[in-house]
């Protein structure tokens, strides 16, 4: 459609929309004043919601409001206290967290054993891939430490490793325990763990460079992707950078063993960027590790950072002061993240970006389980919840550390707000809305158990249900919209025996995973 | 909880949507344009009188790196037969048959379309250099401009380089987008038609409530996200008819079963409904046959060429004269090697076989031909980069500019494309 003629098709869909709404015996408002007259939200409050400024950290920090959660965070003295006690997530006793890795036991096989597996058709690298992104899903939905999660999520992706089943997934699963051991620690350390990790060092041909053919893939990624960015560095620095990681070696197809070969290191001057050194031993890693802290402490790796970090947890554009702080910050405090984090949540941008930024595929799957309050069971079948799940985010448009580049699955939000995407999510939650699919290994409350009063009104119930979903009160257009998916007014009387509860519920609960306060986190 | 998909949710749209189609047809028709189906809508004040019509182009995935040496099978090099003592598709079983090139008989459905001057195969081509990678290998050739910063797949760009924003221009049928999608313009992915729909909105939702309910709730949103809403919701009516449309085969089409014939007969719906869709992106899998790739008796290779021939010769047929505005591009990410292994398989290589089909292709063999060496690790070598070939596709079909859908390259002609 052309963008010369969008606006004819718009003004007759509307014209339409008016009619058929006419039809159906429903007067049209157009007006929001006009919808507050007729449909005034009515307070039900059973439960205390957190303060709107508290559930916008909560709810960026983590994948989805809770009512235990909010509980927590009450617990600990409000929002800014609560993530000041994530930042240290080893203080954390997170037993529900801890126990999903036990759920898909082959995850804890070492490379040899999983290339074994692969080769002698027992079971393909990609199947334990499936399982590495279902365990990667469970912990966002149950564990305790919400913020490590969240920048787990941030660093796994930005120093992209495909959980696609190529060679690399021998060690994919330990590559994201290394990040998220250091998710909330030091850029520099994180840096070095990761791209001397075999999973890397395979994935970007690392493994088979050598000083007579240095591979440039790793090399020129390091720059581009993973620090200074493009536009910051030449072509000679590119060849230095592949020199200078010559060495960093793994035993493709036999042993898969990794190793540091002096013998596969290119000596001699390297130059990248304001980084000199002259590389005369054999054994390469001191230069490597001079050469990822330089990096890591480079301005436009700090700019870049914290770019990304503000697109992720701000909004789409943040202004080039927040930015400016916030690089200013990690050089300051030697490339810690944690100090950087908490200016960031303290910067009056994060405080006035409520709802500006859009759950991911996966995001969306975890935040309905959560607060759909789904029980997910150990996974017994191929059909149990913790199994399927990930096909639910992969109907979405992407399952965790699936996107097929090395850059990383994008953070902002048009990508997320594809017809196909918005689609499927409203598939995804009327599905669980109604809790038809999947049904094995997994619980789903009663829709009785969404009613806590039966003859409670319906205008009542919508407020209940916004604040158990939605962990905010309900709105006028809310109720209206409430009223309109299951064709009752608000001052209906809902008993358990309703038809409501009957036969509907799955209406009323997706009209509220439907709204804009849903899609955003 | 297919009834939940069910279109009919969707009468109220389907009406305004062929409505405003023919306002649009109107439009187009006044300002003197003459289109044909799938680009009448799309086509507008680009097209001064005379420019070929835009139409449709359908690019097919054979996932898992095909062997193109048993698909168009070079019988005249007398390594062909020598480096593969038992996977050789015999001489005498060749279809299409020249001096130098054949079709793998299992081809054969669509010896009507190559008679008919409609199918062509270039042999020999792929990336500029070696990746043996499936996954590396897929993301170059989608991505299409290796060594470049753009990070956007070339049908991306393709669909990129116009004015027109509506997500369905380019559709993806099957689970995930591929790479060669990727990017800032908009594009559906379904799994099938009848997912195109909103969820809920069906015949037990006596009152129309779910539909409106949803523009209760984000048509006076001022946000981007309330933005994609709407267009989403006007994806879905502007889709209707696709989704109304009858699933019967036309012209006594007989779909072979399988994924890849479902998935075209669907976009034979598609073309059929013209609701603007130019670019369709089909995968077909598991071409990765590293074991049992087998004979012309049996085995994976005859499998999967039957579904193939089978399928594209059905969605020609159904298709009937529309054919003349579809072409269908099938490639691969990489070829195989020329010898055969030990597991009646081919390693992963190099070089390959593209298929082309319907509008605009000058049938017949194409590409330079660079001889085969027998040696256990030799490849096809590539004298035709793919996107020489991409780049005529997209120019005779849609006038695209080249250096915006393949950035920093420079086709070589190969003649594949009637007008090129």
């Amino acid at each position: 459609m052309s963008s010369r003629t969008t606006g004819s098709t718009t003004a007759t869909r509307r014209g339409l929309l008016a009619g058929s709404a006419a039809a159906a015996g429903i007067v049209a408002t157009s007006s929001p004043a006009a919808a507050g007259r007729r449909y005034r939200p009515r307070t039900y409050a059973k439960r205390t919601l957190l303060s709107g400024r508290d559930r916008h950290l909560v709810s960026r920090f983590s994948y989805g409001v809770t009512p235990d959660l909010a509980a927590e965070v009450r617990k600990k003295g409000g929002a800014r206290a609560w993530f000041a006690w994530q930042l240290t997530p080893g203080k954390i006793n997170d037993k529900a967290g801890d126990r999903t890795q036990a759920w898909w036991p082959e995850l804890a096989q070492g490379p040899l054993t999983l290339w074994q597996n692969h080769a002698g058709g027992i079971r393909g690298g990609w199947l334990v891939m499936e399982d590495y992104q279902r365990w990667v899903m469970a912990r966002r939905m149950q564990s305790r430490r919400q913020v490590l999660e969240t920048m787990a999520q941030f660093w796994e992706n930005h120093l992209n490793v495909p959980t696609n089943g190529e060679q690399w997934f021998l060690y994919r699963k330990t590559y994201g325990d290394v990040i998220r051991r250091h998710a909330l620690g030091r850029f520099d350390e994180l840096l070095h763990a990761a791209i001397t990790h075999p999973a890397m060092l395979i994935y970007l041909d690392n493994a088979t460079s050598s000083a007579a053919h240095p591979n440039e893939n790793l090399g020129r990624e390091l720059l581009e992707l993973h620090t200074v960015g493009r536009g910051s560095f030449t072509e000679s620095d590119v060849k230095d950078s592949a020199r200078i990681l010559t060495g960093w070696y793994v035993d493709m197809w036999k042993s898969w063993k990794a190793s540091y070969r002096p013998d596969l290191h290119a000596t001699g001057r390297v130059q990248v960027k304001g980084f000199t050194a002259a590389n005369k031993s054999a054994d390469g890693r001191a230069v490597t590790a001079d050469y990822l802290r330089y990096l890591a402490h480079h301005p436009d790796t700090a700019r870049r950072l914290a770019q990304k970090l503000a697109v992720k947890f701000v909004g789409d554009d943040p202004s080039p002061a927040l930015v400016r702080r916030l690089a200013k910050v990690y050089l300051h405090h030697d490339t810690a993240i944690k100090p950087v984090l908490e200016a960031l949540v303290d910067s009056r941008e994060f405080r006035r970006s409520v709802g500006d930024k859009l759950r991911d595929p996966a995001e969306d799957v975890v935040a309905t389980y959560r607060v759909l309050r789904v029980r997910l069971g150990r996974p017994r079948g191929t059909d149990s919840a913790a199994n399927t799940m990930l096909w639910q985010a992969a109907t979405i448009g992407a399952m965790p550390f699936s996107w097929p580049r090395p850059d990383g699955t994008p953070l902002d939000n048009a990508t997320w707000s594809s017809t196909s995407r918005l689609l499927a999510s409203l598939r995804t939650h009327y599905q669980m809305a109604g809790g038809w699919w999947p049904t094995q290994d997994v619980g789903y409350r009663p829709p009785k158990a969404w009613v806590p009063k039966s003859g409670m009104r319906f205008d009542q119930l919508v407020d209940h249900l916004s604040r158990e979903l939605l962990h905010q009160p309900s709105t006028s257009v809310l109720l209206k919209a409430c009223c309109e998916a299951t064709n009752l007014r608000p001052g209906e009387k809902i008993t358990h025996d309703h038809p409501l509860v009957r036969w509907s519920m799955a209406r009323l609960l997706t009209t509220l995973l439907d709204s804009p306060e849903f899609f955003a986190r | 909880m297919d009834h939940e998909n069910q279109p009919g949710c969707c009468a109220e749209f389907s009406a305004v949507a062929r409505t405003s189609r023919r306002a649009f047809l109107g439009g187009a028709l006044a300002a003197g344009v003459a289109t044909t189906i799938g680009s009448a809508v799309i086509q507008t004040a680009a097209a001064a009188a005379g420019t070929p019509a835009r139409g449709v182009v359908v690019v097919l995935s054979m996932r898992g790196a095909a062997d193109g040496l048993s698909l168009v099978v070079p019988h005249g090099d007398p390594v062909y037969a020598l480096a593969r003592p038992r996977l050789a598709v015999p001489s005498d079983r060749l279809v299409a048959k020249d001096g130098f090139f054949g079709l793998h008989p299992a081809l054969s459905p669509l010896l009507p379309l190559w008679n008919a001057g409609r199918m062509a195969a270039v042999h020999a081509t792929g990336l500029p250099v070696r990746n043996r990678s499936h996954f590396s290998a897929m993301e170059e050739l989608e991505d299409a401009s290796p060594g470049s910063t753009t990070r956007s797949g070339w049908l991306n760009r393709l669909i990129g380089s116009d004015a027109i924003a509506s997500p369905l221009q380019a559709l993806q049928m099957g689970g995930t987008a591929p790479a060669a999608l990727y990017g800032s313009a908009p594009f559906l992915t379904t799994r099938s038609i009848s997912e195109v729909g909103i969820a809920g909105a069906d015949k037990w939702d006596t009152y129309g409530g779910r539909n409106r309910s949803l523009h209760t709730m984000w048509d006076k949103r001022q946000t981007r996200l309330a933005g994609s809403m709407r267009a989403a919701f006007g994806a879905v009516a502007d889709f209707a008819p696709v989704v109304a449309s009858p699933s019967t085969p036309a012209n006594g089409a007989a779909y072979p079963s399988g994924d890849l014939a479902k998935a075209l007969s669907e976009v034979a719906r598609i073309v059929r409904s013209d609701v603007g869709v130019e670019v369709v992106t089909v995968d077909h899998g598991d071409w990765d046959m590293h074991a049992d790739l087998g004979t012309t008796e049996w085995g994976a290779m005859k499998r999967n060429a039957e579904q193939l021939s089978g399928a594209l010769a059905a969605f020609f047929t159904d298709l009937g004269a529309l054919g003349d505005t579809v072409t269908v591009v099938c490639l691969s990410e990489f070829g195989r090697r020329v010898a055969e292994n030990a597991n009646w398989g081919l390693d992963h290589g190099y070089g390959n076989a593209m298929l082309l089909l319907g509008a605009g292709v000058r049938g017949g063999y194409h590409g330079t031909w660079p001889g085969l060496t027998n040696d256990p690790d030799a490849d096809l070598l590539v004298t035709t980069d793919y996107r020489s070939v991409l780049a005529e596709v997209v120019s005779s079909r849609f006038g695209a500019s080249i250096p915006t859908v393949f950035p920093g390259f420079s086709p070589t002609r190969v003649g594949v494309m009637l007008g090129q």
